[in-house]
């Protein structure tokens, strides 16, 4: 049973070329106690698609179709007004982007918090304190001096953490965290994964981190879903997809990561760049221009994500999986990006 | 050539009502760049590692030691007599979309100091455009596509390849890489990485690496030196392989276990360790820098301030050093631990000899 089931999910935004998607069809469910990872480039509609669990894709975004079940709850992308606002952030808690600068400069984290408990109705206001407090200390904060605190007296990983005690703290069962590690050193960004590890551990939480570095969310997470070009192109078990990826991005992207073990120089750079909302292939496959194992369908019919074996793995791709997986073509060691 | 020597630079605060405090960002830090050598720098951030590469391209003041370029100390020099070192060392900046001029194409970016250029060295301006195409075909550009556009209309990888071919207009032999790579694309950052090192053998540029992620140094920094730098201290040096496979202080034990762990294809080292303790600058550490954070801090290193010493001698010397470490050599490692212990921390390849 899914806490959050994403069904044909597709958002577009309006451009001077017409309405143009962002993310297309995309299907993903979120499950109680574990955490799943997706992984994609800036321009790969992975914020939007996160944005839209909350139903909050800004304008001139729109969700063109598809529906965003949570449970208990219904369709969120139907909600509007009071209902849309309970929901966040109530059952769905949500850490923004650069959290360590959204939040109000002017107020104690404290009267921040009492904000958010209004606007949500509490109506025991000390006990959300009292929660807050407990939060913060289970992460290694000082809940006191932190509540107390203006948020430029915390380092970048206590906001971080901060905010994920504003997601948590009206005991939501869903916890999105949009590239949490990103603005943080490498001292930090480990703090920050083993905390949200174990807070998603301690409550049971439909965790989605969302992020552009494969190697910090393999460290925590369960399943791993990588999307490019606006869709998801291969989802499953983290340790199975990493081993053994079965699309042609994904094994390009694992490696052409800079890694601390193994053959320096085994590393191999991607060619070409990432496509944005108008550079994206209409027709056939997104990532055919960059992918080493294109064959001619690719130019003309997109692959669906589909089932390929047994473990709930899917991918979005005409190549047979065992060509991929022992990469008869390989990966191209072109080092330069066309213009 | 550049060489450093117990570089130390300290900033004056003054709080509206704390009164007047010091706050040392750098404190002496020794290095050798050797021509077309590498070396690299690894911290957290407010270590002081952007401070130094501001003071190695003359951006920033440095208030002791002494900085020498190419056999010439250059604080007894004029500002005048100093900008002709400085322009030999180029910086590349972390932020490829606020490095460029956004109302200036990429045709204008390098035009200016390629006729500078020309000029300085008795070339011919007007061959500026055939200097530019090159340029950009060297950092992996299409120079006829590339040369008319403005700055957002290129991606962040290619941006930072103009603010490459930008640096190398002036001819540098050193360049200075803060966090080059942090804000570009993942599949995007290999090939900025692999050009930078391209540049090491292909025109035997030396580079200054500051990041702190230290697998991409490990990439780059190949051969050279990796110093890690702790509130300003270089606590451990070496040989870039030699400190990350066996690291023997704490600081940079952390640090290395810190690196995520790609589950699946690597096995967390056995000793993987974190600090005990957030980093407190109101602490007071009259010994070693690192005492209250340490996991191993015995009394001593409360009390002592460790030097660094060669690896393999009996903990860290203690004021003055019996061994001068800059006459160490190159590549020797070093470390600032009065109890230096090997432990395995790195990730290790599943699949590899696990031996």
């Amino acid at each position: 049973m899914s806490e959050v089931s994403v069904r044909s999910l597709t958002i577009e935004y309006q451009t001077s070329a017409g309405w143009l998607p962002a993310v297309a069809d995309a299907w993903l469910d979120l499950r109680p106690g574990e955490i799943t990872g997706l992984v994609g480039e800036s321009g790969s509609g992975k914020s939007t698609l996160a944005l839209a669990l909350l139903n909050a894709v800004p304008a001139p975004g729109r969700i063109a179709a598809g529906t965003v079940e949570l449970a208990g709850v219904g369709d969120v992308t139907r909600l509007t007004g009071k209902q849309l606002r309970k929901v966040r952030g109530g059952a769905l808690g949500y850490v923004f982007q650069a959290s360590q600068n959204s939040l109000n400069p002017l107020k104690t984290i404290g009267r921040q918090l009492l904000d958010l408990g209004r606007s949500h109705e509490v109506a025991d206001l000390r006990a959300l304190i009292a929660r807050a407090k407990d939060l913060a200390d289970r992460m290694g904060l000082d809940g006191d001096r932190v509540l107390d605190s203006y948020q430029h007296q915390l380092s970048g990983g206590m906001r971080q953490r901060v905010g994920i005690v504003f997601a948590l703290v009206l005991n939501a069962k869903v916890l999105i965290l949009d590239e949490p590690t990103t603005a943080l050193d490498m001292l930090s960004q480990a703090s920050v994964l083993d905390i949200v590890r174990k807070v998603h551990d301690e409550n049971q939480l439909s965790t989605l981190i969302i992020t552009h570095d494969i190697g910090a969310v393999s460290e925590i997470a369960d399943r791993l879903a990588v999307m490019y070009g606006g869709r998801i192109v291969e989802d499953g078990p983290l340790l199975d997809v990493l081993r053994r990826p079965s699309h042609p991005y994904t094994r390009a992207l694992i490696g052409a990561t800079a890694r601390i073990a193994g053959d320096v120089d085994a590393a191999r750079a991607l060619p070409g760049r990432p496509p944005d909302l108008t550079t994206v292939a209409r027709v056939g496959c997104v990532f055919r221009d960059r992918c080493g194992f294109a064959v001619e369908t690719c130019a003309t019919v997109e692959p669906v994500l589909a089932a390929w074996e047994d473990g709930g793995r899917r991918r979005a791709c005409h190549v047979e999986p065992s060509t991929v997986l022992s990469g008869a073509s390989g990966t191209p060691a072109a080092v330069g990006e066309p213009a | 050539m550049i060489q450093a020597r117990g570089i130390t630079r300290t900033y004056q605060t003054h709080g509206a009502f704390t009164g007047a405090h010091a706050v040392p960002a750098l404190r002496g830090v020794d290095f050798t760049l050797p021509d077309g050598g590498a070396v690299s720098f690894i911290g957290e951030s407010g270590c002081g590692k952007t401070t130094l590469g501001k003071i190695l391209t003359g951006l920033e003041t440095f208030d002791g030691g002494e900085l020498v370029v190419d056999g010439v100390e250059l604080s007894g020099l004029s500002a005048r007599a100093r900008a002709k070192y400085f322009r030999r060392i180029q910086m590349i900046h972390q932020d490829p979309y606020s490095a460029l001029n956004p109302t200036r194409t990429v045709e204008a970016t390098l035009g200016d100091p390629l006729r500078m250029r020309a000029k300085e060295i008795g070339g011919d301006p007007g061959k500026w455009r055939e200097r530019a195409a090159e340029l950009l075909t060297l950092v992996g550009l299409e120079p006829a596509a590339v040369l008319p556009k403005y700055p957002h209309q290129l991606s962040g990888g290619q941006r930072q390849r103009v603010v490459i071919a930008r640096a190398l207009t002036v001819d540098p032999e050193v360049l200075i890489a803060d966090e080059a790579v942090s804000m570009i694309d993942v599949s995007m950052r290999l090939g900025i990485l692999s050009l930078l090192r391209d540049l090491r053998t292909r025109l035997g540029i030396s580079l200054v690496f500051i990041t702190h992620d230290v697998a991409t140094a490990r990439y780059v920094g190949d051969g050279g030196e990796l110093h890690v730098i702790y509130r300003g201290e270089v606590v451990e040096r070496g040989l870039t392989d030699d400190v990350i496979l066996t690291p023997v202080h704490p600081y940079t034990q952390c640090l290395l276990s810190a690196v995520p762990i790609m589950r699946g294809l690597e096995e967390p080292g056995p000793d993987r360790m974190a600090p005990i303790r957030a980093l407190d600058e109101r602490t007071a550490t009259p010994g070693c820098l690192f005492e209250p954070r340490c996991p191993f801090a015995t009394q001593e290193c409360a009390l002592t301030h460790p030097t660094l010493v060669p690896l393999g001698g009996d903990g860290a010397g203690v004021g003055s050093a019996a061994v001068d470490v800059g006459d160490l050599g190159d590549g020797a490692h070093v470390h600032a631990c009065l109890h230096p212990a090997a432990r395995r921390v790195v990730g290790v390849e599943i699949g590899a000899a696990s031996a």
